[in-house]
């Protein structure tokens, strides 16, 4: 299995130019991923730590303020490697619903008010394929079928629907053209435990029956657990640490990753769970060095100047960390 | 059957109980001025000729009979109501002893005319050229056009009646200054067309000014609408543009659009007042002024019954349509 998009040392800034003040957003900082065809994989962080920017971008879906300024995004789509940089516009609308997908964060108001179900799905159906409206009916029906979900949601109007069935209807909505790579932003949030469940089991079979790509952020550790092959955690716009999901949570080296990890409420244990210590770094002026140095208790005099390289510490586990890159080099243990 | 019940009946009962509280607050208001009108036309009679005081009583007694002044105040309204029903609004004042029912009627047709086909070619292009203006917005044409707008939408409407009376009418006397059609009335072209001559001024009089506020309305619930989730998914799924201003955008500013123009039409009885007077057309608002002028109260609460009909079926018609427009309003 190859790699199916991958981006390199991406820098994408919020730019904004307002009574003279400029003003620079550094969302996404110098991030290098690959993600690689058929698996899951999941990006987490805490709010405003750049997640939903990324996804953008890897989406091809903004526009200014959000500025690409540095680093590229590379998709291998249907055997062709296509820089999303060159890319026309026609291009990038013609990849979209066929190969390259979105289930949006807060679902519930992307479905059209004043339209039936059925309508909506002719809509993004016809939008990309050559159907009649009978044709993309008989598709629709099918594959709601397929996916478990009530044939009268068809001729439904969205407020009729319950919030954990407009959640499915969108993940079918965004998946009915088989998709290689779909991305789904926090597509769990504002739905309860229960109707969680049924969601991220869809998401698994959507995944699974054509071995599409899924890239998956959210800030719920316990949904990457459930779903995600390999996570990666953003924080301040960048790639702290990266592995498969079993050794960032059993294993998580970054002082921040062990911060999100022991932060888990667990069922054997009933003792109050510890909260990063201060806040999140405003993004127009992040901190030098280390962006975490600050609220980080391992922090040490370089962390303050010299900003981490993510360093492979074993085999598929990355981290950006002095402190473990120093204990790995046979210094001083912390 | 049960959205007979529960939707439509409560709503035709609201109707009626509105007209009822109108027509009578239209009844009992006159009643409170602490001007009599049978003394006011006595003493228009009687102010420059001296009459018989025998002649002037029984002349009290029948103007009062006339005016419906007699009895106390529930004898009176009871009276009012049943004249009502047979379409009887009595007489005018000023134009003695011509029925209401006759002048209003001669003024409605010209007033229908003129204000449905200017509302109706307002709402259209204003309504289409906001939402596409809204949609482009960041197209130059749009641009151009919104400040065009925004120019000529604070532009007082007397003003813009006057300039188009003194270019148009004065200066170049490309149309009439005064009147509503020429020749025989019937059905003949030679009819229409000076029908339409004679109408073409103070319709674009009206037109320009509420163009552009409902060109306003819509651009701004055009920029609310494509700033929403489902607008912007769409496009993100590359849906076509035509799809998506129609089936997205504009179905979605459909309801205040709809609501602002059943009531303007359901306005129409009003009558366009100073339009009327401007240009001297011979409508409603034409017979109001006139009306005012000469405190013929019989014409102007006729008017004012008319108004409070329109504007009370506009709304119930709206109740009814709105479930076409918005399912959310359907019964579930």
């Amino acid at each position: 299995m190859g790699t199916i998009i991958e981006t390199n040392n991406l820098r994408a800034y919020y730019i904004t130019k307002a009574y003279g003040v400029e003003r620079t957003v550094k969302a996404v900082d110098d991030i290098t991923l690959r993600i690689q065809e058929g698996e899951v994989y999941g990006i987490a962080g805490e709010s405003g730590c750049g997640k939903s920017t990324l996804l953008r971008i890897l989406l091809g879906a903004y526009q200014p303020p959000l500025t690409v300024v540095g680093g590229e995004v590379i998709y291998h789509l249907e055997g062709e490697t296509m820089n999303a940089a060159d890319m026309t516009e026609e291009q990038q609308r013609d990849m979209k619903w066929r190969t390259i997908s979105y289930i949006p964060q807060g679902s519930m108001h992307v479905l059209n008010p004043v339209r039936r179900i059925r309508d909506t799905f002719h809509d993004f159906i016809s939008a990309h394929r050559d159907v009649t409206k009978k044709e993309s009916f008989q598709l629709t029906a099918d594959y709601l079928r397929d996916l478990g979900l009530p044939e009268k949601v068809m001729a439904s109007y969205p407020h009729q629907l319950s919030g954990g069935m407009r959640q499915r209807v969108t993940i079918a909505l965004a998946t009915i053209l088989w998709p290689k790579l779909i991305f789904a932003d926090e597509p769990t949030t504002a739905l309860d435990v229960v109707v969680q469940r049924g969601v991220i089991q869809m998401l698994k079979d959507v995944q699974q029956k054509e071995g599409s790509t899924l890239v998956l952020i959210t800030h719920d550790i316990g949904v990457h657990a459930n779903l995600a092959d390999r996570i990666g955690i953003l924080y301040a716009g960048k790639l702290v640490e990266e592995s498969d999901t079993k050794t960032i949570l059993e294993n998580p080296r970054h002082p921040y990753t062990r911060y999100l990890i022991e932060s888990l409420p667990s069922l054997d244990s009933r003792e109050e769970r510890l909260a990063i210590p201060g806040r999140p770094p405003a993004l127009d002026r992040p901190p030098s060095g280390c962006r975490f140095h600050e609220r980080c208790p391992l922090a040490q005099d370089v962390c303050k100047t010299i900003e981490p390289e993510l360093i492979e510490i074993e085999p598929k586990h990355f981290t950006a960390c002095h402190v473990v890159e120093e204990e790995l080099n046979g210094g001083h243990s912390v | 059957m049960n959205l007979l019940r529960t939707y439509i009946l409560p709503r035709i009962l609201q109707w009626a109980l509105v007209i009822f509280v109108g027509i009578s607050a239209t009844f009992l208001i006159p009643r409170l001025s602490p001007i009599n009108p049978v003394d006011e036309m006595i003493g228009r009679m009687t102010a420059f000729a001296s009459i018989d005081p025998h002649a002037v009583v029984s002349m009290r007694e029948s103007a009062t009979a006339l005016f419906g002044l007699e009895g106390t105040l529930l004898e009176q309204y009871g009276r009012f109501w049943a004249r009502l029903f047979t379409g009887d609004l009595g007489v005018s004042f000023g134009n003695f002893p011509r029925p209401v029912s006759d002048i209003i009627g001669a003024g409605l047709p010209w007033t229908i005319g003129l204000l449905s086909i200017a509302i109706l070619i307002s709402w259209i292009s204003g309504v289409f050229l906001g939402a596409l203006a809204g949609y482009f917005h960041d197209r130059r044409w749009a641009q151009i056009l919104e400040r065009f707008v925004v120019v000529v939408y604070p532009i007082p409407y007397l003003i813009i009646a006057f300039v188009l009376i003194f270019v148009f009418a004065w200066w170049l006397k490309w149309f009439p200054l005064v009147g509503g059609s020429r020749g025989q009335p019937g059905l003949t072209w030679d009819y229409i067309s000076t029908l339409l001559y004679f109408g073409f001024l103070p319709a674009l009089s009206l037109v320009i000014g509420s163009t552009a506020f409902r060109f306003i309305m819509a651009k701004s619930l055009t920029t609310t609408e494509i700033a929403s989730d489902y607008v912007q998914y769409a496009e993100l799924a590359a849906v076509p543009k035509r799809k998506i201003i129609l089936f997205y955008v504009a179905r979605n500013t459909m309801l205040p659009q709809v609501t602002d123009l059943a009531l303007s039409l359901g306005a129409l009885f009003e009558g366009a007042l100073i339009t009327e007077v401007l240009f001297a057309y011979p409508g409603l608002g034409f017979v109001l002024y006139n009306a005012i002028y000469n405190a013929d109260y019989n014409i102007i609460m006729g008017i004012t019954l008319l108004s409070i009909a329109g504007i009370a079926t506009a709304s119930l018609l709206i109740d009814l349509l709105y479930p076409i427009f918005d399912p959310r309003v359907r019964l579930r």
